[in-house]
């Protein structure tokens, strides 16, 4: 129960702030700006630029961060599937390096493989399903 | 411009809260299924018929519970775990690069998942690349290690 609890209170911290930004931000014109220029760089994942922020919040923050990025865009499923594949295999990067370095001293190495083999998976995967 | 900015705040916080509410709709019950396997001793138990399977991987019967928990608890939630285990059992180095490679590319799978199905992804599409290039990748390295030893 006390587990339930301080997980309770872990979401509503880390979404909600993020939640209110990402419509804010999508509102306001701020994030279509900045992702005009990754638009040729996303279509490759058939991804709309905006997800670009949902990459990196997930990426080096947690994935109820990138849900929370995520969630106001208006994905379709298949993009939001690819999101879900690259973050499930490279989220949480600078945290999770700490626990996976207790395991092994190649933890560099490691973290590099999983924004290489993510974002390979899902190009393949967008080429798959989209 | 300012004043409709902070116009859309009440709505968007109403919106978090929902999808915050529906993540722990998911996770808070998978909480305690945890809590309630690992009184039942689910995680203590040897599981003899994986041994074989394990062995594929690269990896002894001592890497099973830490390997379960990074599976199913994550990295983070199974730190505890993953950590002492892997120390109490005297993994080798070889079984710890194994387990890490395997759990770096999937773990947390449940509620991994669950996340971005929440959000209309297919679970399918989500989990089963991860999975197939953890036991793939594991298994290649096993592979190289005993030809190395052989050699």
């Amino acid at each position: 129960m006390k587990r339930g609890r301080k997980f309770l209170w872990f979401l509503l911290i880390n979404i909600l702030p993020l939640y209110v930004l990402s419509e804010m931000l999508t509102a306001s014109g701020a994030l279509a700006y900045v992702s005009g220029f990754l638009a040729p760089v996303m279509s490759l994942w058939g991804l709309p630029p905006e997800a670009a922020a949902v990459l990196v919040a997930g990426m080096l923050v947690n994935l109820y961060a990138a849900a929370a990025v995520a969630a106001p865009l208006a994905l379709s499923w298949q993009q939001v599937s690819v999101l879900g594949l690259i973050l499930g295999i490279a989220h949480n990067l600078l945290v999770e390096a700490v626990v996976v370095r207790q395991l092994t001293p190649r933890y560099h190495a490691l973290t590099w493989l999983r924004v290489v083999l993510g974002l390979a998976a899902g190009w393949l995967l967008a080429l798959v399903i989209c | 411009m300012l004043s409709k900015l902070l116009g859309i705040i009440p709505g968007a916080a109403v919106d978090g809260l929902i999808l915050c509410a529906e993540i722990a709709a998911v996770v808070l019950p998978l909480i305690i299924g945890y809590e309630m396997a690992k009184a039942y001793g689910v995680f203590e138990r040897p599981w003899p018929r994986l041994r074989p399977a394990l062995a594929r991987l690269g990896l002894g019967p001592g890497a099973l519970v830490p390997l379960l928990a990074g599976v199913f608890l994550g990295l983070l939630y199974g730190a505890g775990i993953l950590v002492s285990a892997s120390r109490e059992q005297g993994l080798a180095t070889g079984e710890r690069l194994a387990l890490a490679v395997f759990l770096v590319t999937c773990h947390a799978v449940v509620e991994d998942t669950a996340i971005f199905v929440l959000l209309g992804g297919s679970a399918f599409w989500i989990l089963g690349p991860r999975l197939v290039l953890a036991l793939g990748l594991t298994a290649w390295l096993a592979r190289r290690a005993r030809r190395h030893s052989a050699n």
